[in-house]
C-alpha cells in the first residue's frame, strides 16, 4: 500500500538506515513495563492536588488553608503569596509591554483563566489531597471577562495584566517584496473578510505530571517528569527558583505523547519543587484530563482579517495582505514566538513574492497557549491553502492546476522565499500527482454521482502543507530584539564500554517517535555492527551531560538535530576505533575498516579486534602505549549552520529543512443534517532520507488523525463567562477507531542538501488534514449554494449553517477585477 | 477523578438491597457503574452508601412472560447480554441493534438496562426507545411491587419514578407483532458517540409511536406527528408532511454541539428517518 | 455482614493468576488499586470520564475500564492486566509480537488497554475482520497512531491463529 519513489541518489543509506526495523522501544511497552512519570514511586511521597480557579477572571481576596491543614494526612499547602516571596516571575520572551507579564507557579493576587492553579495541597494519598482541596477557602471577587482576542485591544476591554497596561503581547508588520505594486498590477483582487483557525490541541493520552525530589544536602531537585523540552524548562525554572541550572535534574523515560503540549509545564514543576523543599518529601503531581483541558497548552487561535489576494488573469498568485490576530490565552509562556514562527512558511508552498501580514497577539481569559503539533506554521499554511482554494473557486480555476501553476517547482530548489527562508528540496507537483492517484482523482465524478444517488454531497479536497524543521532560534529576536537566543543544537554521546558494548545517550525526550531505534540504526551503519548490539538509553537525564540549551523533542527536528548529533558522535567513535586498532596492529589508520562487529585490516580480515578488545584498552588496559589511546567516549554537539536573521527586514533562514506533505480526502456530507464523514484519504510525505520508513509513516498517520479530529470535532470553545465548554473527552470528541477513513500513503525522498544524513524532521506534519477537509467540504457544497469555508473547524452544526445560509459566507468574499 | 469517602454494601438478595436503600438516606444502587462511578469521580454527586447489585441473580434474567406477549428483562442485564440474547433477536431485535451502538465494548460489558434508564441522561439510548416500544418498568420496595409505563417512568432531570427505597427490578417490552417495524435514528458525536438528537419509532397495526431523545429532560412523544400518520400513509411525502412543526413544538437545550434551532431541525429529520425505516421494516 | 455498609473492606482478587487479599477503601478505583496498591503500573489512566480506555483490563474475561469499576466490585473476580500477557520468561505472545511487527504503538501509553481489548476480542472471535477489530477497539483512544496499524496488527494476530 505504500509506494516509495526516490527522487535522487540517497545519502548514507546502509544496512540499517533506510530499513523499517521494528522498534527497540516496543519490548517494554507491550508488556506494560514502560516507565511513565506516574509509575515512579518514592517512600513517603506526598500527592499534590491543585485548587483551581472556578472563575475566568477575578481578584483573589483571601485564601484560608487552615481547614485543609487540619485534615489528618495532609502534609502541607502552598499559596501564591509564598510563591511570590520564594521565586521570581518567569522570564518573558515578549518585549514590553507584553514582557511585563508576571507569571508565577501559582496565581498571585488574581486569577486569569478558569482552571488556573491557585493553591497546592499535598497529602498522604491521592484521595486525601483531593478531599483536602475542597476545604481550602478562596474568596474571589469576579471581574469582567475577555474571551475574544479581536476585542482585546479595545479601550474598554478588561485588562488581564495591569503591569502591561493592556492585553497586547506582540504586534509587528511583516512585509516583503512590493506589495502595493503587486496589487496595482493584479488582474483580480480577491478579498476575504475573515478566516478563522480554531483553538484545539493534541490531547496526548498521558497528561502532565511529575515526581519531584529535593536533596537537602546539595540543594538539587530531581524531577521525573514528561516535559518534552527540558532545555527550555530549565532556563525558565532556574532563575525563578534562584538557582543555577545544575540544581535542576530533569529525567524522562517514557512519555505518553507530547505533540508540543508538554513544553510549558514549568509553572507546575516549580510548585512541586517548592513543596518538595518545604515539606521535605517527594512530591507526586498527576494532572487529570479535565485539568489538562482547562489549563494546559491550547493551540493558537488565529484570525486572518481583511485578506486581499493579488491574482493574475492566468491564475498566478502575486501576493497577499492580511491582518492576523492571535489569541495567546492568559499567560505568555512560549509566546510570542508564535508571532514569528509562522513566517518560516509565510509563502506556503507558493511562489508569490509580495506578502504583507500584520501580526497582533493579545491575551485573553483562556488557558495559556503553547506549541501544538504544527505550531504556528499550521495556521499560516491553512491560510495559504484556504486562499488558493477560494481564489480558485471564485475565479473558476481548477484547484489542481492553480496549485501546480503556483507551487515552487523542484528545479527551483533550494528556493529562497521572500523573507529569506530556504526551502531545501521537494517536488510538490509530483507529490500532488501521487496523492491524486491514490485518492482516485480520475474517478471522482462517478463517485460524486453515486453519492448523490444516496442523497449525499461528495467533495474532494487537497491540502498541501510543509513541515518546517530545525529552528533557528535567532528568529526569536524578530519579536524581541533584546533576546540572546540564536541557532540550535542537540547533543549525543556514543561510547564503547569496557566489555565493548556500544552505548548511546541523547539529549532528546521522545514521546513515541522511536529515537532509540533510529539512533541505533545510524550508529550501527557507522560502526559496522548490528542494530541489536547498539544500546540507546531511554529518555533524557540532565545527569548524562548529553544535552544543551535547546535539547528536547519538539518542532520536527530529531532526524536532523538528534540524529545529526548521533552521527557526529558515532563518526568520532569510529575514527577513534580505527586509530586504536591501528595502534594495536601498528598499521596506518587507512588500512582499518569497521565491519561485522570488528575493527579489522581491510587486506587481512583475519586480523580483527572485537569491540570488547577496543573498549577494554582505554578503560582498564592502557599501559604500554607510547601515546594516549583514544578514550572511546565521544560527545558531539550538532549545530546547524545559521546566521542571526536581519531584524530590520525580518529576513533570514529560520528553519533548516522543509518536509512536504500533500493530503487529499473525499468527504460525504448529509445535506439534511450537516453530518460530515471522511470516506477516503491519501497522504504523500517527502521528508528526505527516511531512516526508518515505518516510523515515518506512523508519524504521517498520527498527524492525519489529529488533523481529522481538529477539522471535524475537536475544539476548545468558551462561553462568554470564560467557561470551557469542552473540558474533557465527553464533549471534546477525538477520533476513535470507527471514525477513521481508509488511508493510503506514499513517500518521496528528496534528500535535504543541508543535513548530515539528508534527512528532514517531519513529526508534526503541518495539519494537511485540516486543509484538505476544509477544501473537501467546500467542494461538496458547490452543489448547495457554494458557501465558502472560512473556519478550520467544521463540526456538523457549522456545515449545516453553510448549507442553510450559503449567502452569509459568500458575503465575506469579494472579487474586483481590472 | 477521585471519589469521596463512601460506604459500600453488597446484599445477597433483592430484599436486602431494598432494605439498604430504605434505611440509608443517601443510598444509591450500583449496577454497572459506568455512569455512577464517573459521576462520583467528577464529584457531581456523592452518595453516602453504594448498594452493589452484582450478586442479585434474580435481576439478571431474560425471559418471556407467561402469555409470551412481552419480554422480561432483568434490570441488571448488561448491554452485551442484550446484544447477544436469542430471545431479543427473536422477539424485539431493535433492542440488540440499539444497544450495540452504545459507546464501546467495555461500557456495554458493564452497563445495564436498569442503569441506562434510571440515570435518565437525556442523551441515553434506551429511554426514548423504550417509550416508543411502549415498555413498562417494575419497581419494588418494602411495600411491594408496582409497574409504571415508560412514559410515566421518566420524570425530570436525571429523575425517574424510582425514588428513595425503590429498586427497579425489570423492564417489560412488548414482543414484536407481525407487521411491526422498529427503528432508531439520530445524530451522534462521531461513530457510536453520544447522541445530539435521537428518535425512536415503532410502526405497526395500531399506528405509529415516536419518541425523541436529547430535546428535553425526558423522552418526548411526537404526538402530533403520530396523529398525522394515523391514516397509515407512510410514504416519504406523508411522513415529511407529518413532521412539519415538530421542531417548533420543542424547547431543546443549546450547547457547544448544537443550538436549540439545530436540535429542532435534527429532531424533525431524525423522526422522519426513524419512521421511514420502521415502516420499511414493518413490511417484513 | 454483607448488609452492613462499610467505608472499606478486605477484598480478594485474582490478578494474572495470583490471588491478592487487601483492605481497600470503597472509594478506590480498580485502576488505582492495580497501580498504587499492587504496583502493577502497566494499566494507565488517560482521562477522568471513562472515555479513553487506557485503563482497560479483563475482568472475568471481559474487557472493562478499570477506572469505572471500584476495587470492591472486583472482589471475587479474576482480572488480567497487560502484565499477564507475556510468558513467564518474558516471551511476548503472538498479539504483542504482532503489535511490534506492524508498528502498532508509538508512545505506548494506550497500548496496554489496546492489548487487553484485543485479547478479549481474540478469545471470543479468533479471526476477526477489520470491522470486528474496530468495534472491539472503539473504546480505546490513541492519539499517536491513528489506529490503522493497530487494527492491522490485531487482524494479523487473528490470521496467525493465536492469542
Amino acid at each position: 500500500m505504500t509506494a516509495v519513489e526516490t527522487e535522487a541518489g540517497t545519502l548514507q543509506k546502509g544496512a540499517a538506515v533506510g530499513q523499517s526495523i521494528p522498534r527497540k522501544e516496543d519490548n517494554r511497552l507491550v508488556q506494560g513495563q514502560g516507565v511513565f512519570f506516574d509509575d515512579v514511586k518514592r517512600h513517603g511521597m506526598g500527592y499534590l492536588h491543585f485548587v483551581r480557579s472556578p472563575y475566568a477572571h477575578a481578584k483573589i481576596e483571601s485564601i484560608d488553608v487552615s481547614a485543609a491543614l487540619e485534615l489528618p494526612g495532609v502534609y502541607g499547602t502552598l499559596t501564591g503569596d509564598e510563591v511570590a516571596i520564594l521565586t521570581d516571575p518567569f522570564f518573558q520572551i515578549a518585549a514590553p509591554p507584553g514582557g511585563h507579564v508576571k507569571d508565577y507557579a501559582l496565581a498571585v493576587g488574581k486569577v486569569r483563566y478558569l482552571g488556573e492553579p491557585v493553591v497546592a495541597v499535598v497529602a498522604e494519598t491521592r484521595e486525601l489531597a483531593r478531599d483536602a482541596s475542597e476545604l481550602v477557602l478562596v474568596d474571589y471577587d469576579p471581574l469582567p471577562v475577555l474571551v475574544d482576542a479581536r476585542r482585546a485591544l479595545e479601550a474598554d476591554a478588561p485588562v488581564l495584566h495591569e503591569e502591561c497596561g493592556g492585553n497586547l503581547s506582540y504586534a509587528g508588520v511583516w512585509e516583503w517584496g512590493d506589495v502595493d505594486a503587486a496589487f496595482d498590477e493584479a488582474d483580480h483582487v480577491v478579498s476575504i473578510k475573515e478566516l478563522h483557525f480554531d483553538r484545539f490541541n493534541s490531547t496526548p493520552l498521558e497528561c502532565s505530571g511529575a515526581l519531584v525530589e529535593f536533596n537537602r544536602g546539595t540543594g538539587q531537585w530531581t524531577m521525573y517528569t514528561n516535559n518534552q523540552f527540558p532545555g527550555f524548562a530549565a532556563i525558565m525554572m532556574g532563575p525563578a527558583l534562584r538557582v543555577g541550572l545544575d540544581k535542576l535534574r530533569i529525567v524522562t523515560q517514557d512519555i505518553g505523547g507530547g505533540f508540543g503540549n508538554k513544553i510549558t509545564t514549568h509553572p507546575q514543576l516549580v510548585a512541586c519543587c517548592l513543596l518538595a523543599r518545604k515539606l521535605n518529601r517527594p512530591i507526586q503531581w498527576t494532572e487529570w484530563r479535565t485539568e489538562f483541558h482547562q489549563s494546559m497548552s491550547h493551540g493558537n487561535e488565529r484570525w486572518f482579517e481583511d485578506t486581499e489576494v493579488a491574482v493574475q488573469a492566468d491564475g498566478t498568485l502575486l501576493g497577499f495582505r492580511t491582518k492576523a490576530i492571535d489569541d495567546a490565552g492568559a499567560f505568555l509562556r512560549y509566546e510570542p514566538l508564535g508571532g514569528v514562527i509562522w513566517s518560516q512558511v509565510a509563502a506556503g508552498l507558493y511562489k508569490w513574492r509580495h506578502l504583507r501580514l500584520e501580526f497582533t497577539q493579545a491575551m485573553t481569559n483562556k488557558a495559556p497557549v503553547s506549541p501544538n503539533r504544527g505550531y504556528s506554521r499550521m495556521q499560516q499554511l491553512w491560510f495559504t491553502e484556504r486562499v488558493i482554494d477560494i481564489v480558485a473557486q471564485e475565479l473558476g480555476f481548477d484547484p489542481v492546476e492553480i496549485r501546480k501553476r503556483n507551487y515552487v517547482q523542484p528545479e527551483d530548489m533550494p528556493y529562497e522565499t521572500p523573507n529569506g527562508c530556504v526551502y531545501d528540496s521537494g517536488d510538490y507537483p509530483r507529490a500532488l500527482d501521487l496523492a491524486l492517484e491514490l485518492i482516485g482523482y480520475d474517478g471522482i465524478e462517478e463517485r460524486r454521482a453515486e453519492a448523490s444517488s444516496r442523497g449525499r454531497l461528495l467533495g474532494l479536497g487537497i491540502g498541501s502543507t510543509l513541515d518546517s524543521g530545525t529552528n533557528n532560534f535567532g528568529q526569536s529576536q524578530l519579536v524581541n530584539p533584546d533576546l540572546q537566543f540564536s541557532g540550535n543544537n542537540e547533543v549525543a554521546t556514543v561510547k564503547l564500554d569496557i566489555f565493548g558494548e556500544v552505548v548511546v545517550t541523547l539529549g532528546t525526550t521522545p514521546q513515541g517517535q522511536g529515537h532509540e531505534t533510529t539512533a541505533s540504526q545510524v550508529v550501527a551503519d557507522i560502526l559496522g555492527c548490528s542494530v541489536d548490539t547498539v544500546h540507546v538509553r531511554a529518555g533524557h537525564d540532565s545527569y548524562w551531560n548529553s544535552h544543551a540549551g535547546f535539547s528536547g523533542t519538539y518542532a520536527s527536528q530529531f532526524a536532523v538535530t538528534g540524529l545529526g548529533a548521533v552521527k557526529g558522535a558515532a563518526d568520532m567513535l569510529a575514527g577513534q576505533m580505527k586509530k586504536l586498532a591501528s595502534m594495536v596492529f601498528q598499521c596506518p589508520e587507512e588500512a582499518i575498516e569497521l565491519a561485522d562487529g570488528f575493527a579489522r585490516i581491510k587486506d587481512n580480515p583475519e586480523a580483527a579486534l572485537p569491540f570488547m578488545a577496543l573498549g577494554a584498552i582505554p578503560n582498564a588496559n592502557n599501559a604500554g602505549f607510547p601515546e594516549d589511546p583514544p578514550t572511546m567516549n565521544c560527545r558531539y554537539v550538532y549545530r546547524p549552520f545559521f546566521e542571526v536573521p536581519d531584524k530590520e527586514r525580518k529576513f533570514g533562514n529560520l528553519t533548516l529543512t522543509y518536509a512536504t506533505q500533500i493530503h487529499a480526502c473525499v468527504v460525504e456530507i448529509d445535506p439534511e443534517t450537516g453530518v460530515t464523514e471522511v470516506v477516503d484519504y491519501a497522504a504523500v510525505d517527502d521528508c528526505g532520507v527516511r531512516v526508518n520508513p515505518q516510523i515515518v509513516e506512523g508519524q504521517v498517520m498520527g498527524a492525519t488523525a489529529h488533523a481529522i479530529g481538529a477539522a471535524l470535532w475537536e475544539t476548545f470553545t468558551y462561553d462568554e463567562d470564560g467557561n470551557l465548554l469542552t473540558p474533557n473527552f465527553y464533549d471534546y470528541h477525538v477520533p476513535h477507531a470507527l471514525d477513521m477513513p481508509p488511508l493510503k500513503t506514499a513517500a518521496i525522498e528528496s534528500p535535504s542538501p543541508f543535513t548530515p544524513l539528508g534527512t528532514k524532521g517531519m513529526g508534526e506534519g503541518g495539519g494537511g488534514g485540516i486543509h484538505c477537509i476544509c477544501a473537501g467540504i467546500q467542494d461538496a457544497l458547490r452543489a448547495a449554494g457554494a458557501p465558502i469555508v472560512t473556519d478550520s473547524h467544521n463540526p456538523y452544526h457549522r456545515v449545516w449553517e453553510l448549507i442553510q445560509h450559503p449567502e452569509r459566507s459568500r458575503e465575506s468574499v469579494e472579487v474586483r477585477s481590472t | 477523578m477521585l471519589l469521596r469517602e463512601v460506604e459500600y454494601a453488597r446484599p445477597a438478595t433483592v430484599e436486602e438491597a431494598i432494605a439498604l436503600l430504605s434505611e440509608h438516606d443517601g443510598a444509591r444502587a450500583l449496577a454497572g457503574g459506568q455512569t455512577l462511578v464517573n459521576v462520583m469521580k467528577a464529584r457531581a454527586a456523592s452518595p453516602d452508601v453504594l448498594v452493589d447489585l452484582v450478586d442479585l441473580d434474580e435481576l439478571r434474567q431474560i425471559s418471556f412472560s407467561a402469555d409470551q406477549a412481552s419480554l422480561e428483562l432483568g434490570a441488571m442485564v448488561t448491554s452485551t447480554q442484550l446484544a447477544a440474547s436469542s430471545e431479543i433477536e427473536v422477539a424485539r431485535p431493535i433492542i440488540a441493534e440499539v444497544v450495540s451502538t452504545i459507546a464501546d465494548v467495555q461500557v456495554r460489558n458493564r452497563g445495564t438496562i436498569g442503569g441506562n434508564i434510571c440515570v435518565n441522561d437525556p442523551t441515553n439510548h434506551l429511554p426514548p426507545l423504550l417509550v416508543a416500544l411502549g415498555a413498562s418498568m417494575t419497581i419494588r420496595n418494602s411495600a411491594g411491587e408496582r409497574t409504571v409505563a415508560a412514559e410515566d417512568f421518566f420524570l425530570g432531570v436525571f429523575t425517574t419514578a424510582v425514588g428513595e427505597g425503590d429498586l427497579l427490578t425489570r423492564v417489560s417490552v412488548p414482543t414484536r407483532k407481525p407487521g411491526t417495524g422498529d427503528a432508531m435514528a439520530g445524530v451522534t458525536l462521531g461513530a457510536h458517540g453520544t447522541y445530539l438528537v435521537s428518535a425512536a419509532a415503532t410502526v405497526g397495526s395500531d399506528g405509529v409511536r415516536i419518541a425523541l431523545g436529547c430535546v428535553s429532560s425526558v423522552p418526548v412523544r411526537a404526538r402530533a406527528m403520530e396523529q398525522a400518520l394515523a391514516d397509515g400513509d407512510l410514504t416519504e411525502r406523508s411522513v415529511r408532511a407529518a413532521a412539519a412543526g415538530l421542531g417548533a413544538s420543542l424547547d431543546p437545550p443549546a450547547d457547544v454541539h448544537a443550538s436549540a434551532d439545530y436540535r429542532r431541525h435534527l429532531a424533525e429529520v431524525s423522526a422522519v428517518r426513524a419512521v421511514l425505516q420502521a415502516a420499511e421494516r414493518a413490511k417484513g | 455482614m454483607a448488609v452492613t455498609p462499610t467505608t472499606g473492606r478486605t477484598i480478594s482478587v485474582e490478578i494474572n493468576g495470583t490471588t491478592y487479599e487487601r483492605e481497600v477503601p470503597a472509594s478506590r478505583l480498580l485502576v488505582h488499586f492495580l497501580r498504587d496498591d499492587l504496583d502493577l503500573t502497566g494499566t494507565h489512566v488517560g482521562c477522568d470520564t471513562g472515555s479513553c480506555g487506557a485503563c482497560t483490563v479483563q475482568l472475568d474475561g471481559q474487557a472493562v475500564k478499570s477506572c469505572s469499576v471500584l476495587a470492591v466490585q472486583a472482589h471475587g473476580t479474576s482480572v488480567r492486566t497487560v502484565e499477564g500477557l507475556a510468558g513467564k520468561d518474558g516471551e511476548l505472545n503472538a498479539l504483542q509480537r504482532s503489535f511490534h511487527e506492524h508498528h502498532g504503538l508509538q508512545c505506548g501509553y494506550c497500548t496496554p488497554g489496546m492489548l487487553m481489548s484485543a485479547t478479549a476480542l481474540l478469545e471470543s472471535n479468533p479471526q476477526p475482520t477489520e470491522h470486528d477489530v474496530k468495534i472491539a477497539l472503539q473504546g480505546n483512544i490513541c492519539r499517536c497512531t491513528g489506529y490503522w496499524n493497530i487494527i492491522e496488527a490485531v487482524v494479523a494476530a487473528g490470521q496467525g491463529g493465536a492469542a
